[in-house]
């Protein structure tokens, strides 16, 4: 009786930790949410304070703004960071799958090298690369293009990891199988195995999407020119040090980030599923 | 025909498969690191390249370089003492009890990992705004405390938001890495433990921690180079400019300042190779360390 | 299966709405020009250009320029440009260079054009100091916007509650005094400084003959004037007279909102202040004073000439001869330099418009301050502007001073102002 009541003692301490917690972290949402309607002026002055809290008196004139702003290039932006997600996102998960598939099921020589490279290069931060491929792209032109700003990132060491773990589990009876109903490697690739993976695809897709979505650093250096911007670089934009224009800044936040919550909470159980099926149990 | 012949048989194939990783190791990883290498010994400005042999090296032993280390690794430790612990007990709480309540608690704590870092670092400069009207500045005055210029406060004060904005952004990840790791502990070894009457941190301590080690390594390692490479979160918080005494600079925050604000490409090339080292040396201990290399080697 | 319905239905709304936009863009009517990209870190400078870009167009039916302007923020655009300059790409066709990042793209191969062939028929006509600032080996690259003399603005209702005449402010001794009894009496701040920027500090030393580097290019941060200075500084925040700007600097949106709402009863700096204080002080209509800053000495000069923007043509303008001749019509020509005071409330460069009559007339300058001749007030003191010297090292000193010395002399006080400038001058050497 009193191991019960312990316990539950314990829950109830831990429910509260948790919705604290969880409140907590819905605040500076819930402030974007708020302050996206506010008078940028005000913002700028006091930063957002207890009355941008209150859900009264919100001006929606704001979403005006993204419209007329720059003649509608926040659209723009929109635009490219749509397309680069979707571009970026499926090579990379094809690229990465196909690389480690060759990896996980073929014994050949170099397969320790390439294994051990690909761990060790999940570990290199490619933020201490951007100069040496900063001067690549000035050497191959593809300064200020979308090229530029996919292609170091559609093969990524951590894909191909995590792709791997994942293929390891798949039972090799399946892949011979396929041999023996005179399926050619890759056939057995595309045909058998990806049919199986739509888990660790979908793990990887939002984990993809959200790295583009969000990229900054890179795509701040590669691109140049307003109208190729991404959201990200764009919003940045708007925060001139003499004429911050936060109410624009705050709804083109808010609509960019709401998609990929969206997005997210749609998928999330596939998700959840995929990263705890494959990946990282180590 | 006689070509995809050739590519079909099994002693090619598995390089045709990572054919892929092999390129873009060589153009986008070797390529860049050799030519940094080159350059870390030359004055470089535009049409105008000299040797100056380890001058670039020289002149990064200043105090600034040093505080950009020093901000770094502080930050990378800090990172590991807060976004282990916290991420690991919290992951137990999740993994049991009601389903549905602990998939809600774990979606809210891992939407901030979808925000961008402008969209964060902005809000996280608004609700810390230095007008004694601040949200932040409010609750201190509740508080009794003094209202604060966050953002221009001593280095430690720079840490703090720092870390916060760490906390607020990577906690949902670290959560959904040690769930992944906890659900691969069978349950019978839980059960074995009920019956023999161990209490709840008895099992956290006997079974959970020894059973998700592997998991935390992996957590780690990502942690610590994630920390080592910081740098949008301070370019952010003080929109681009120096920060006060140079309280948010880090190591990467020095490569793009030399590099792309001053131009000084030589000497950049000289950071990204000191990076790089650091980079190696930590990766090839630390993965040694842990044996994370025969793991992969054994496992399957 | 119903949620993937929904989610599709909510993504080709996203992309339709994306695409309806964009599509608007396209179908605007193409014009007729040449088309001339201006980068600048400045809202109130692109709004110049565009008006001199229609002028121009007037005026030059056969040349006509389509002017298509952008606004970057401060360091993303310096940065910007220094890595297009490097890739050969990306560049625009003009662009604004700050005065403390101009030495930074004077390194190696000069990526800017040289301007001297159109400024030469009237260099006679141009205080020649502002211009040498954007030179190098005798080539000119950047056409200047101001003379930046530094003046002080005083907030008349605040001192009239403390009693405090600003006239009889003669120098920073009596200023400190003075700040004193306003302290006292209001329990406001007598004065705003910077700590984490170069514009307290800066037009102090220039002032008196002194500065961050020499002629030469060397770096004398830490010179005893300099130490003197700082020290004075640090004085006036610890009696109370004065207090940090809040955000750091008097350009952060905070310092804003704390002047409108009546913070502080003065503050020094480059008259090309005064149109963020009609742009983004509303409030303060009709209660800012200009006077000269007070002096040092009793023969002290009143100003220094401070800060400024040059704008330059990158060699990667489609039409560098367009861009150099639209260049100097909008900042060289006498209509230009007119309408620099007119419009962005700066002292024009060319000083054979000083006496022009429009350059007393009413505008939205005179009737924000309270001066009756603002002009006639700068023309007062134009023998004691001193100039400032930008070389090599000056970016990386102006670096040091605005992220590290001020803060350590003056905010946290963890070193002396003698340590602090000594450590921040031999970072930059």
């Amino acid at each position: 009786m009193t191991i019960v009541k312990h316990r539950s003692v314990n829950t109830i301490i831990k429910h509260i930790v948790l919705v604290f917690l969880c409140l907590v972290y819905l605040l500076p949402l819930y402030s974007l949410l708020l302050a996206a309607f506010r008078p940028g002026r005000d913002l700028l002055r006091y930063g957002i304070t207890l009355q941008t809290l209150i859900p009264t008196g919100m001006n929606f004139a704001n979403i005006k703004g993204l419209y007329t702003i720059r003649e509608g290039i926040y659209f723009t932006w929109f635009k490219n960071s749509l397309v680069l997600l979707v571009v970026q996102a499926s090579l990379a998960l094809f690229f990465s799958s196909f690389v480690a598939y060759g990896i996980s099921v073929y014994h050949f020589k170099g397969k320790k090298t390439v294994t051990t490279l690909v761990i060790f290069l999940m570990l290199v931060p490619i933020q201490i690369l951007i100069l040496p491929l900063y001067k690549l792209m000035i050497t191959i032109s593809l300064m200020d293009t979308f090229w530029g700003v996919f292609l170091p990132m559609i093969v990524s060491p951590f894909a191909i990891f995590f792709f791997k773990q994942y293929i390891d589990g798949i039972p090799r009876d399946l892949i011979d199988a396929g041999r023996v109903d005179g399926l050619n490697e890759y056939a057995i690739f595309f045909r058998i195995v990806v049919p199986i993976m739509p888990p660790a695809f979908s793990a990887m897709a939002i984990f993809m999407s959200m790295q583009s979505w969000n990229n900054f650093l890179w795509p701040l250096i590669v691109l140049r020119s307003g109208n190729k911007f991404t959201l990200p670089i764009g919003l940045n934009t708007l925060l001139t040090p003499y004429n911050s224009a936060y109410d624009l800044l705050l709804i083109g936040a808010l609509a960019a980030t709401l998609p990929i919550i969206i997005v997210f909470i749609f998928f999330q159980r596939y998700f959840i599923a995929g990263l705890t099926s494959g990946g990282v149990k180590g | 025909m006689k070509l995809k012949q050739t590519i079909g048989t099994s002693k090619i194939t598995p390089y045709v498969f990572i054919f892929p990783f092999i390129a873009s190791f060589l153009i986008f990883y070797l390529y860049p690191i050799i030519s940094t290498f080159i350059m870390g010994f030359q004055l470089v400005y535009p049409g105008q390249v000299e040797f100056i042999g380890l001058e670039n090296y020289r002149k990064l032993n200043n105090p600034e370089f040093k505080v950009a280390l020093l901000n770094s690794f502080r930050y990378t430790i800090y990172t590991l003492l807060l976004l282990i612990p916290l991420p690991l007990v919290l992951s137990v709480w999740l993994n049991s009890g009601n389903r549905t309540i602990n998939s809600i608690y774990r979606s809210i704590l891992y939407v901030p990992t979808l925000i961008s870092v402008v969209v964060a670092g902005t809000i996280m400069r608004l609700l810390f705004a230095s007008s004694n009207r601040g949200i932040i500045n409010t609750l201190a005055i509740a508080l009794g405390a003094e209202p604060r210029q966050w953002l221009l406060g001593g280095p430690s004060q720079a840490m703090i938001l720092l870390l916060i904005l760490a906390l607020w952004r990577w906690v949902g990840v670290n959560i959904i890495y040690f769930l992944s790791g906890l659900q691969a502990i069978p349950d019978e070894l839980y059960e074995a433990a009920n019956i023999d009457g161990a209490s709840g941190f008895q099992k956290f301590w006997r079974i959970t921690i020894p059973l998700v080690k592997n998991t935390t390594i992996f957590v780690t390692t990502i942690s610590i180079f994630g920390g080592l490479a910081m740098f949008e979160e301070s370019y952010i918080l003080w929109s681009g400019t120096a920060s006060p005494n140079n309280a948010g600079l880090t190591i990467v925050g020095y490569l793009y300042k030399k590099g792309f604000q001053e131009g000084e490409m030589g000497m950049t090339s000289a950071i990204g190779i000191v990076l790089l080292f650091i980079v190696f040396t930590l990766n090839t201990t630390f993965l040694k360390t842990f044996g994370f290399f025969e793991s992969e080697g054994r496992q399957r | 299966m119903k949620r993937f319905l929904l989610l599709m239905v909510l993504i080709t709304c996203m992309i339709g709405m994306v695409f309806a936009a964009g599509s608007k863009e396209q179908t605007a009517a193409p014009k007729e020009g040449t088309e001339l990209t201006f980068w600048t870190f400045q809202d109130l400078h692109m709004d110049f250009y565009k008006t001199m870009a229609k002028l121009w167009n007037e005026q030059n039916p056969d040349r006509k320029i389509i002017f298509k302007p952008e606004v970057l923020p401060f360091q993303d655009m310096h940065t910007k440009l220094l890595v297009s300059l490097q890739a050969g790409t990306g560049a625009p066709d003009m662009v604004d260079i700050e005065i403390g990042k101009f030495p930074n793209f004077m390194k190696g191969d000069i990526q800017l054009a040289s301007l001297n062939d159109v400024i030469d028929p009237v260099r006679d006509k141009f205080i020649t100091a502002r211009l040498d600032i954007y030179s190098k080996d005798g080539q000119n690259y950047g056409l200047p916007f101001h003379v930046g003399a530094s003046v002080i603005f005083y907030n008349v209702e605040i001192l009239k509650a403390a009693g405090v005449d600003p006239y009889a402010i003669k120098t920073w001794d009596d200023f400190l005094q003075m700040g004193k009894i306003v302290k006292a009496k209001t329990g406001k701040p007598m004065a705003t400084v910077e700590v984490n920027g170069q514009w307290s500090f800066w037009p102090m030393i220039a002032q008196q003959g002194s500065d961050f580097v020499d002629a030469d290019g060397n770096v004398i941060l830490d010179n005893a004037t300099n130490v003197k200075t700082l020290q004075y500084l640090k004085d006036l925040l610890n009696s109370g007279a004065a207090i940090a700007a809040p955000g750091g600097n008097h350009h952060a949106e905070e310092y804003y909102g704390f002047m409108n709402d009546g913070g502080a009863a003065a503050m020094w700096m480059p008259m090309w202040y005064m149109n963020r204080f009609t742009d983004y002080m509303p409030d303060l209509s009709k209660k800012i004073l200009i006077l000269p800053m007070p002096r040092w000495t009793a023969d002290g000069k009143r100003s220094a000439g401070m800060g400024g923007t040059g704008t330059a043509v990158t060699k990667q303008a489609k039409d560098i001869q367009l861009a150099k001749d639209f260049l100097m019509f909008a900042k060289g020509s006498e209509e230009g330099n007119l309408r620099i005071w007119e419009d962005l409330g700066f002292d024009p460069p060319r000083w054979d418009v000083w006496d022009n009559p429009r350059m007393n007339a009413p505008n939205k300058f005179t009737n924000y301050y309270v001066n009756d001749d603002i002009f006639g007030m700068l023309l007062g003191i134009k023998d004691e502007i001193n100039s400032v010297n930008v070389k090599d090292r000056l970016p990386a000193v102006i670096d040091r001073v605005s992220s590290s010395v001020m803060i350590q002399a003056l905010q946290q006080q963890n070193k002396s102002p003698a340590e602090a400038l000594k450590e921040g001058a031999d970072l930059s050497r």
